[in-house]
Formats: structure tokens, sequence, C-alpha cells
């Protein structure tokens, strides 16, 4: 019997036995759904986090001191670390580094922040002018350092937004004097609210000049160096010019690690990548499961219809058309199941996107035909036995089956 | 002419411990055109025979030559053939497809019959079928489900399914079986006229009213053919 008469036939016992044909179509749905829905879920996160990544700002180039020999990893243990970067260092590379368009030493540390109203134990950013650029921070009240601000290491700070509100409230905060562990600074700017970026809030901090952090740490050993490359293409230029200028001032001793945010976002999409393969292996385990379903009522309408085998083998049919039926009536279930699932998924990422905008949970276009295959492929693997059995069935045993 | 020729066929099963002899033997020729019924009491081997010149079954030993050809050396896809183009079936409990209408199970040979002759498109498969059930007088209830239908009225129908694809034999299990003895008389006498028109008919039947109504009758005692007749 041909192909089309096989299909034919096969839809109309599917619709011989709706109630039937629909649960373990349902099954197929589910795993479909799971599979889309996953996957979505993983590649939205990682969406998500690289957005984030990104709007901290681009090409940003990390020297660490110290060095390990591990790639792709955050940098050695700060405390560890042998290698010193001076304030020597960030000038040497603002004067000879002509593929970076900013350098800021960074000087980190814990303390207080209070005025008369309230105190603040927060994290202070020892920057220098060059720093708000480097990390796309936008000002909203009066301004960042200078040049001589920082060459001067005057007494002068930058209010994260939390910051600001706890110590001023309503009041004007521009030129107010605050203690900044003890020491009186005065109020130069107020960075505009972000947010928590991947557990870096600059809400939360106060940052003044670098020289006035080393003093205030008593040290002359930066925490690192931050620079942004001029352009993307440029980064792998300036990130080798960043290492051979620091080698020079170094006794040709590489003491240092430098981390671009290429290689953090690579050792990030590991991680990513990792959450999406197991959201997958999930949603697998999810179609095995309806892909067992399909078995399991293949062999019950197999025996169910055991009769029916036999007078379609006494009539003519050969075995590899009783198989082909039963195959086919699998994919049928299995297909349909599939393409629903896939209809109901985009559905419902489509009209969750509708009202959480900034929730995007749609799936990615190539998740689709393998989901649509792999509903294919279950329908033929979980069908093979059931439509072997069939088409095994003894003839004379078949028609006397009651 | 002889359209079925067995020769020293033999048959064993085994039921539990018990080894049975269902067919010890039997050698017979049926000539194209005959009307032959096969006698028995339960258990005689007559089902048995009858599964074997139907091609459901095979011998155990023998061999069995349908239209001069030995069929006991064929594979399963060519005894599926054989049954399709050469043997039409009618059984007792008439074993139609509940779920198809009339017009469907008659057009289910033809669709596999297809398979070897692509003259056999859909419409010419629908007339075929049309015209075969016109035939056995069901015209006005080709779109009926078989539970829809009365017992004769079912049996016209597995009838005009044996009869479609203008099968060499047609070969019957207790076609009466299941039918009141007006519709059965019905029946046979349908058979009667097939056979007229050239069909070889092979009844098997404990009944002998119904044996007697064919010409040859072949009666089965312990899987041997004990007696034959003619009426």
């Amino acid at each position: 019997m041909i192909f089309k008469k096989i299909l034919i036939n096969s839809t109309e016992a599917i619709y011989e036995n709706k109630l039937r044909s629909a649960l373990t179509m349902l099954g197929m749905i589910i795993g479909v759904m799971a599979v889309i829905l996953l996957v979505s879920v993983g590649t939205g996160a990682k969406r998500y986090i690289t957005s984030e990544f990104e709007s901290m700002g681009t090409n940003i180039i990390l020297v660490q001191p110290g060095k390990t020999d591990k790639k792709n990893s955050m940098g050695p243990p700060v405390s560890s670390s042998k290698g010193k970067l001076t304030m020597g260092d960030v000038e040497a590379l603002q004067k000879n580094a002509t593929s970076l368009s900013a350098v800021s030493g960074v000087m980190f540390g814990a303390g207080v922040v209070k005025n008369d109203t309230a105190t603040n134990n927060i994290n202070i950013l020892g920057c220098n002018d060059q720093f708000n650029r480097i990390f796309n921070m936008t000002i909203v009240e009066g301004n960042f350092f200078s040049k001589e601000d920082e060459e001067s290491g005057r007494r002068v700070v930058v209010l994260g937004y939390t910051i600001r509100q706890n110590l001023f409230g309503a009041n004007n905060a521009l030129g107010q004097l605050v203690k900044v562990n003890d020491s009186e600074h005065r109020v130069i700017g107020v960075i505009k609210p972000t947010g928590d970026k991947l557990g870096f809030n600059v809400d939360d901090m106060v940052f003044i000049p670098t020289r006035s952090a080393l003093r205030l740490f008593n040290t002359t050993n930066l925490f690192g160096i931050r620079a942004t490359a001029k352009s993307r293409n440029s980064l792998d230029d300036a990130v080798a010019d960043v290492a051979s200028i620091l080698k020079e001032r170094h006794n040709n001793e590489e003491d240092f690690t430098t981390i671009t945010q290429v290689t953090m976002m690579e050792s990030m999409n590991t991680i990513l990548n990792m959450l999406t393969y197991a959201l997958a292996a999930i949603a697998f385990i999810s179609m095995l499961v309806g892909g067992i379903g399909i078995m399991n009522i293949m062999l019950v309408s197999v025996t169910e219809r055991t009769r029916e085998i036999g007078i379609r083998r006494a009539v003519g049919a050969r075995r590899s058309d009783i198989l082909r039926q039963f195959m086919i009536e699998a994919i049928v279930i299995s297909v349909a199941g599939g393409t629903l699932g896939i209809l109901i998924s985009l559905v419902i990422t489509n009209a969750l996107f509708l009202f959480l905008p900034g929730f995007d949970m749609r799936p990615p276009f190539w998740i689709l035909p393998p989901a649509f295959l792999m509903s294919l492929f279950t329908g033929v693997v979980f069908g093979v036995w059931p439509a072997r059995k069939a088409a095994h069935i003894q003839t004379i045993d078949a028609l006397r089956y009651e | 002419m002889a359209l079925i020729e067995l020769k020293n066929i033999h048959k064993h099963f085994r039921m539990g411990d018990e080894d049975i002899h269902a067919l010890n033997d039997v050698s017979v020729v049926i000539n194209q055109g005959d009307f032959t019924s096969i006698v028995g009491t339960s258990g005689s081997g007559k089902s048995t025979l009858m599964n074997i010149i139907g091609l459901l079954d095979l011998p155990g030993e023998g061999q069995y030559f349908l239209d001069g050809i030995n069929t006991t050396e064929m594979s399963d896809d060519e005894l599926s053939e054989y049954r399709n183009q050469k043997i039409g079936f009618v059984f007792q409990s008439f074993n139609l497809l509940p779920k198809s209408s009339a017009l469907k199970n008659v057009e289910m040979p033809m669709q596999y019959a297809s398979s070897y002759n692509k003259k056999l498109t859909d419409e010419l498969i629908r007339k075929m079928a049309l015209e075969t059930l016109d035939k056995v007088g069901l015209s006005p209830r080709v779109h009926h489900l078989p539970n829809e239908l009365s017992g004769g009225q079912r049996q016209r129908v597995a009838i005009a399914r044996a009869l479609v694809n203008n099968p060499k034999i047609l070969l019957a299990d207790e076609p009466t079986g299941a039918l009141d003895s007006k519709t059965s008389e019905e029946i046979l006498n349908l058979f009667a006229e097939l056979n007229k028109q050239g069909v070889t008919v092979i009844i098997v039947t404990h009944d002998n009213k119904v044996a007697n109504r064919c010409r040859r009758i072949l009666r089965m005692t312990d899987g041997k053919i004990a007696e034959e007749s003619r009426s």
C-alpha cells in the first residue's frame, strides 16, 4: 500500500481513538514544551547577564598585580600577589599606551562615610578622572573629579546615589563636607543610580581620587589598574600594549595579570552554557517520558487491534505494510504533539514578553527545528518496537483473537 | 485443470504435553471452477486444512501447488501477495473492521493490491468496491458501519471484500455459522451464483445441510480425508 494511503488510514485510526490519542500527544506536547522553555530560560538568562555585563562598559581591561598561568580565570587572589602596581605604572600607561582611551589606577577598601545626619559603612573606591568613562558612569549632580583633583590628591568625594540619599535626603549635597574614614571630604558629584549589576553596586559606593585613597589607606600599592581600549577590535593590541609597557617597567618580569571583558565573558559563558545544557538534559528526560508514553499506548493499541492485524494480513497485507501502518501512527502522534508543543511554547513566551518586556524568555529560533526533529525521532524510536510486534503477530492466531 | 494440488500434507501441533497430528498425509486436487465443501467434526483437521489452502499457515511436511506454483517455498511477502491476488476469505464471524464503513472494508484488499497493480488508483478502487457491493446486493448500505448492518448484510460485505480482487478461490469457513436459516440460504445461493460465474468455491463446515449444497464433499476424520462424495 502506498505511503499516502497508510498516512490517511493512520490519521483515521488516531481520530477514531480521540481521547487516547490526545492523551498520548499530551506527553509529547509537554516534552517538546519542556525542551523549548528550558532552553529559552537558559538562553534568556545568558542574554540578560551578557547585556548587564556589557552595560558596565565595553572593551574594559583589568590589570591585577601578581600572575597566574591559568587562562580565563578572574586573576590571582589580590592579597597573595607579590607583584606591585603603582601610580607610576598608571602614568606610564597614560603616556605611552596609544591604544587605550582611558586608564585609571584603583584603590579599594571598606570604610565609613558620615555627616551629622547619618553614618554609612561602605566601599570606598579610589580612582582618577578617567574612571567614569571606563565604566560608563553618568553624573547626575555636580561633576566627576578633574585632572587637578586627582593630581593634587584633593579631599573631594563623588557619592553613589543611595549614600547621597542617606546622608542628605532632600537637601543639597554639592559642596557639603562628609567624613570619609574621619578625613573631611567635599562632595563634588553624585552618580546616577544604576542598581545592582552582577553584585557590584555603584549606588552604595563613594569615589575619591586615587592619591587621596592611597593616603587614606596609607599605602603606595594600587589594588589594580582599569583601562579601556579605543575599540573592541583593538582590544587585543591594547592588552599587548599594556603588557609590554608594564613589563618594561617591572624589570622584564610579568608580575601582573591582564583580564579583558572578553576573557571574563568567556568564563561567564562557560558557566551559562553549562546551565543551558543542564536544563536541556532535564528537558531531554521529559521528552523520553513522552516517548515511553507513546510506546506504551502503541503497545496497547497493537494488542487491542490484533484481530484487525489478522484481517489485514489475511487479505494480503505484508509484514512491512503492518509495520509501516503502526510506525506512521506513532510518528503522526509524536509529530502532531511536537508541533503543538512548539506552538504552545511560542504563545506562552510571547505572551509573557508582552506583559513583562524586561523578562525576555522568547525561544531562540535555532531550538525550533531540533525540537521538531526530536519529536519525529522520538516517534520513530518508540514506535519501532510496537510496530515490529504488530508485524510479527501470527495471522491465524490474530484472526481468532477476541 | 488443477487449481489446488496438495501432496502428502502433514501438520503437527503441540498443545501442552500432547502432540496433535492435525493433518495426516492429506493429498487432494481441487480443480478450477469446483464447488467443494470440506466437512468434519470439531478437531477433524478441516480448519487446519483450510488455513493451509488459504496460505494462512504452512504445512509441516508435503507440498502445496497453487495455480501450478509450489507455495511451500514462498517467502512471507510472496504468500501475502498470493492471499491478496488469488484467495478471498469469508469467515464465520465476518471479521470486518468494526470502525470502517462497508465501502472501506471492501476497498481494503485493493489498497494492498495497489502495491502490485499500479493501475489501481483511488478512483478505480472506489468504483470497483461499489460495483462489488452492488453485486452482493448492498448498494444502499455502503456507508454503514458493520454494527449498523444485519448478520446477513455483514456476511455480504465480507463476501464483497473477498471477491473484490477477482480471486481464483473463495474460501469460506463456516460462512453460515452465525446466521439464521433463511439468511444462510441466501448466502449459500450467492455462493452458488458466484460459482456459476467461474469462481472456485470451497466451504468448510460441520453442517451437512450446507455441505450438501456443494457438488463435491470431502469428509475429514482424524486429520485424513476419509470419504469423498458428489451430490
